[in-house]
């Protein structure tokens, strides 16, 4: 039989300290933000006034991205002041997501627990924060007591109101991002496993039908990307979405 | 006999973790049903709408990708579940 | 078959199974195959299976130093964005978009010029054409003037010439009527004369006489 034995959870996902206190994930988050500086950084350099090439371009892509598919959509062209925030928000997840398909790094920054709670706990400090510098203390009384509700409802509403925007929000942007990568990650070396099993295992006959397993590693793989890019811009958008929220009081 | 009791107590331990994997996959498969019938039932008004309106198409796809995202969320938290009690 | 060995130490009773006939402490395993390489544990050590290595906390849970590395890396990142990176694209960008639409307008200002150009270039064709037009209706009239005025006078001289020719025609008419009349008359004359014996008078036979050709011709 199939001597397939699936790794211990934490054996796909625990990397041995490259020094003390710093281990791959820690790694690849580091790269990540470096990797989007130095983009920038280049596009920064190069000649603006022409049509913008290369880096450049890219650059300039990922910024009318932003603005036009997550700031105007969400939080209208007042919002145009959080662009820097959600574009490093955007460009740093995006970035972090996409080693998990990258060859030899395969392992997502976000398929571990600290980065997407770090950022979520961030932009529920941020969006509390505005939401105090806009309303002031009618920020709670707008988020906790919705108007236009009948007095004896709100026994029933502000507890409601309550966990879901301050418990709720961060707690499921921290379990959206972390759990679609993990599970992508998951799912990349159960595929892995599976061929490398039947193609280098006992029976001859069974080498051919690694190709299947094979073949949805690819797919898998590809759809990973999607994923990536699909996640990074589900947390920016809910980020601009709470941000905008908070700044301008539900009508 | 005490050794037989200990024997018992490990197998028992095995069967605990048995059972613990059985209702992690019951766990995740019933989380996975809902939000599976709510992403599908959105995702196809959203392509109705986008077919009647196609100039109203970016909006349409916004709303989608958001609606996704906090139907998506009961899923995630099964499979988070599942790895809780599962793994 | 599986043998149980039951020890009783200082720490409690210990079970140890093991295979029998098999050989034992076999693994395919070491430390190396670990994720996390137990503190203390050199990584070419046997182990049993993947279950003897740290395990670690739940996946679930953050660790430490992958929240500080990844925090600290973004905060950087997020602050350099804001006060360095972004605003400079932004300033480029700004300043191209507004030369493209500076280009734009002056383009739209040569635009109208060239169209007012266009269109004064326009009116004087017209006016040129309008002139060309009563020019040649000028021309036009006074050919037709000088040929209506030339063919009255042709008329007028055929209109002549024909009344000329016809009062000639007339002329010659009556006087050979006249010649036929006294012919006529003479011959009538004598006539009467041969039968009656005398001569009638010469005025009732030319009156006569012109009556009958009047009624012949009219006739």
């Amino acid at each position: 039989m199939l001597a397939l034995e699936f790794p211990p959870i934490n054996e796909i996902l625990r990397w041995q300290d490259v020094f003390p206190s710093f281990n791959k994930v820690a790694a690849i988050s580091v790269l990540a933000a470096l990797i989007a500086s130095v983009i920038f950084i280049i596009a920064g350099n190069a000649d603006g006034s022409k049509a913008p090439r290369g880096v450049r371009n890219f650059a300039e892509a990922i910024v009318e991205f932003v603005e036009n598919q997550i700031i105007m959509p969400t939080m209208g062209s007042s919002g145009r002041g959080w662009t820097p925030f959600l574009l490093s928000l955007f460009s740093f997840i995006y970035l972090c997501n996409v080693p998990g398909i990258i060859p030899i790094i395969q392992m997502p920054a976000t398929a571990r627990m600290a980065l997407p709670l770090f950022l979520s706990l961030l932009v529920w400090v941020v969006f509390i924060g505005v939401g105090f510098k806009h309303q002031g203390l009618g920020y709670l009384k707008n988020s906790l007591f919705p108007p236009g509700v009948p007095a004896p409802l709100y026994i029933l509403v502000t507890p409601i109101e309550f966990i879901s925007t301050f418990l709720v929000r961060p707690f499921s942007l921290t379990v959206r991002l972390f759990a679609n990568m993990l599970a992508g990650h998951i799912l990349l070396v159960t595929f892995a496993l599976l061929t490398k099993e039947l193609v280098q295992g006992d029976s001859v006959a069974l080498i051919p039908v690694g190709i299947l397993p094979f073949f949805m590693l690819v797919f898998l793989t590809a759809f990973e990307v999607l994923v990536a890019f699909l996640q990074a811009y589900i947390f920016t958008i809910l980020a601009a979405v709470y941000i905008g929220g908070a700044a301008h009081p539900e009508h | 006999m005490e050794a037989f009791s200990i024997l018992a107590q490990l197998t028992d331990e095995g069967a605990k973790a048995a059972e613990a994997a059985g209702s992690a996959g019951f766990a995740y498969g019933l989380a996975a049903i809902g939000p599976g019938i709510g992403i599908g039932y959105l995702v196809g008004k959203s392509v109705e709408a986008m077919a009647r309106q196609p100039e109203a198409a970016g909006m349409v796809r916004t709303t989608m990708f958001l609606g996704i995202a906090f139907t998506e969320a009961l899923a995630l938290i099964g499979f988070v579940v599942f790895i809780l009690i599962g793994l | 078959m599986l043998r149980a060995v039951v020890t009783y130490g200082s720490e409690g009773p210990q079970v140890l199974l093991t295979a029998e006939g098999g050989e034992e402490g076999y693994s395919e395993y070491t430390f190396a195959d670990c994720a996390i390489i137990p503190d203390g544990e050199s990584p070419g050590t046997k182990i049993e299976s993947l279950e003897a290595c740290d395990e670690g906390p739940s996946p679930i849970m953050p660790e430490a130093k992958e929240f500080f590395w990844g925090s600290g890396a973004f905060v950087v990142f997020a602050l350099l964005m804001r006060f360095f990176l972004y605003p400079r694209l932004r300033r480029s960008m700004d300043a191209r978009d507004a030369s493209i639409r500076e280009a734009h307008e002056s383009a739209e200002a040569e635009r109208d010029a060239a169209r007012g150009e266009v269109s004064s270039y326009e009116t004087a064709l017209a006016e040129v054409r309008a002139e060309v037009a009563a020019r040649i209706d000028a021309a036009r009239s006074t050919v037709e003037q000088e040929r209506a005025a030339r063919l009255s006078e042709t008329n007028e001289a055929i209109a002549a010439r024909r009344a000329a020719a016809s009062a000639e025609v007339d002329a010659a008419h009556g006087a050979a009527r006249a010649q036929v009349g006294t012919a006529v008359a003479t011959v009538a004359s004598r006539a009467v004369e041969l039968a009656t014996g005398r001569a009638p008078d010469p005025n009732a036979v030319s009156r006569a006489v012109d009556e009958l050709m009047n009624t012949g011709v009219s006739q």
